[in-house]
């Protein structure tokens, strides 16, 4: 083979793997944000009327534009109201898209499950909850319940905090689990999720009602601000042929507070 | 066909056509949610000299359907490290709440149409002799749940929105700040001798937890600066954020990302060499800000492997060429 052959070859090689290497390794597009996941620039405050007012005894600050959040200085107190002085255009606003969670009439071995969309607009520094809580397992009047769900029980039984798969037509009580899909769930949901073949895992509700009252789950949670966050949350039961024929009935209360 | 019938028939017409309009476009958007509501100001930090009073008015919007709500105040303490809370089940503390509007009261039930707004004016009174120290509440709006449905099996939702209360009680004007940084690290799978080592395009994660020691809340604010081999400097700011008493919290750095575990600050970038991380944090103007550091260490392991690869492609590609041009001469 010739020196220029070889040279060539060579370089032929050289273009072919530098290719291959930009191709694999420099296919990255990097964009600059002006927003991060938790903070967005925006106007929160327009300052045209504000003032500060000043007298012997007390001092206060106004500005128009502002929802609220304000500071107050006076003999003896101070007040700081508002998002930790990040004012935000975004109030804090839940809402649950169905309060009523109707089953209609159950089948034995037949799952059944309504589904709910919450959603959380918030603008804040800090962090935001959403929880629930059951007053009482589904029972009727007369006391009869529907006991909370197990899952699938064996290695998938689950509790108030850890979801498990429930597929079982078999597996009887009442549950439920938020879609993945949704924004700001626990991570427990997402990880059984993917160690279940991409199958909903389940969890029971806490009860307030019991001797000990359980500590409320944390159904959403996060430290990002965001206007309309949505996370569906699905109830779901299941009953034996032995339940017994009824009316069951319970309340979840969900509870959504922005953080200290 | 008279002036008046014209005018008549113009007329009906008229009405028709704007009672089509309104019909097909004035129809305001009506939403399927059964429960919204909205609360301002979600926050209030107060200090106060026991034997004193004041009142804080507080916004109560209701978005969606009609319901009934009723506002009620329950104490709460801080539950794990990231700003979740735990609210107490039933009332405690020194703290007197009660309701100025004349119409209202706390734990009382109120009707609120859709689209309404309540203004709630909240009066809270340290009364003499409060001890000195931090109480915690929440101000709950508590919806009652839609009626039963007859024959049917189901649950009722109710929903409750909150604003917290973070109350510091002083006689004197001071307050005990005492903090601590307990930890600030990054978050590294491969350790080996203790260098904690990355990728230079992998995001590393960082946290930074602060302890308060003190019988009042702290706020924390400071800085996050990244510091390279080669010069290169980064500022990460840390806004303010409380720390109860005696409590922990990871505070966050911006911008931050989410990761699988919680983190202060996720940094991403291509790192080469070692990294120097430094925070700071000011918890009262007049004391010493704390500080904490660490370091990692970052090499470019997918490129090497990338060089590696491509070198043995080349190789094998030159080899089976020259292969081929000897054949051909032959």
């Amino acid at each position: 083979m010739t020196y220029q052959k070889l040279k060539s070859n060579f370089l032929f090689a050289f273009y072919f793997v530098v290719l291959i290497f930009a191709f694999c390794f420099l296919n990255s597009v990097e964009a600059i944000n002006m927003e991060s996941s938790r903070y967005r620039i925006q106007f929160g405050n327009i300052g045209i009327g504000g003032d500060n007012l000043t007298s012997d005894d007390i001092r206060l600050t106004t500005s128009l534009g502002q929802l609220a959040a304000n500071r107050f200085d006076s003999d003896g107190y101070v007040v700081k109201a508002g998002f930790q002085y990040i004012h935000s255009i975004i109030p804090f606003r839940f809402s649950i898209s169905k309060t009523n969670i109707d089953f209609g009439s159950l089948i034995p071995n037949t799952p059944s499950e309504v589904a709910s969309i919450l959603s959380v607009s918030f603008g804040g520094a800090g962090q935001y909850q959403v929880t629930a809580v059951e007053e009482g397992p589904l029972q009727t009047m007369s006391g009869t319940f529907i006991p909370d769900t197990l899952c699938n029980g064996g290695k998938n039984t689950c509790d108030e905090v850890t979801p498990k798969l429930w597929d079982s037509n078999r597996a009887y009580g009442f549950g439920y689990t938020m879609d993945v899909g949704g924004k700001d769930i626990p991570e427990s949901f997402i990880s059984c999720y993917k160690t279940s073949g991409n199958k909903s895992c389940y969890r029971p509700f806490p009860d307030r009602l019991q001797p000990t009252p359980e500590t409320p789950a944390i159904v959403m949670s996060s430290p990002n601000v965001g206007r309309n966050k949505q996370a569906t949350i699905k109830f779901k039961v299941n009953i034996g042929p032995a339940q017994t024929t009824g009316s069951y009935q319970t309340i979840i209360n969900f509870v959504a507070t922005p953080t200290y | 066909m008279t002036y008046q019938k014209l005018k008549s028939n113009f007329l009906f017409a008229f009405y028709f056509v704007v009672l089509i309009f309104a019909f097909c476009f004035l129809n305001f958007k009506v939403s399927a949610q059964e429960l919204s509501l909205g609360i301002s100001p979600p926050l209030l930090e107060i200090v106060i000299k026991p034997n004193k009073s004041i009142m804080v008015a507080y916004k109560i919007d209701n978005y969606a359907d009609p319901v009934i709500a009723r506002a009620k105040i329950l104490p709460f303490e801080p539950l794990g490290n990231q700003g979740n809370i735990k609210i107490a089940k039933d009332f405690s503390g020194p703290v007197r709440f009660s309701l100025d509007n004349s119409d209202l009261d706390l734990e009382k039930p109120f009707f609120m149409k859709t689209r309404e707004s309540k203004q709630l004016l909240l009066r809270m009174r340290l009364p003499e002799g409060t001890p000195d120290g931090d109480y915690y509440y929440t101000l709950l709006i508590e919806t009652e749940p839609p009626p039963t449905v007859d024959g049917s099996t189901g649950g009722r939702a109710k929903g409750t929105i909150g604003a917290n209360i973070l109350i510091t009680v002083t006689g004197s004007g001071m307050t005990e700040i005492s903090g601590k940084i307990v930890l600030f690290d990054v978050i590294s799978k491969f350790k080996p001798f203790g260098w904690k080592i990355f990728d230079s395009n992998a995001k590393i994660p960082v946290v930074l937890n602060v302890q308060n020691n003190g019988k009042n809340m702290i706020k924390a604010e400071g800085e996050i600066v990244l510091n390279g081999n080669f010069g290169e400097k980064a500022t990460y700011q840390i806004p303010a954020q409380n720390i109860l008493a005696q409590s922990q919290r990871l505070v966050f750095a911006t911008p931050s990302a989410e990761i699988n575990q919680p983190t202060s600050l996720v940094l991403s970038g291509f790192f080469l060499g070692k990294y120097k991380l430094a925070a700071s944090l000011n918890i009262g103007e007049s004391l010493t800000p704390l500080t904490a550091s660490t370091s990692f260490v970052a090499l470019p392991f997918r490129w090497i492997i990338g060089l590696i690869f491509a070198l043995i492609i080349s190789l094998i590609l030159i080899k089976r060429l020259s292969r081929n041009e000897d054949e051909d001469e032959a």
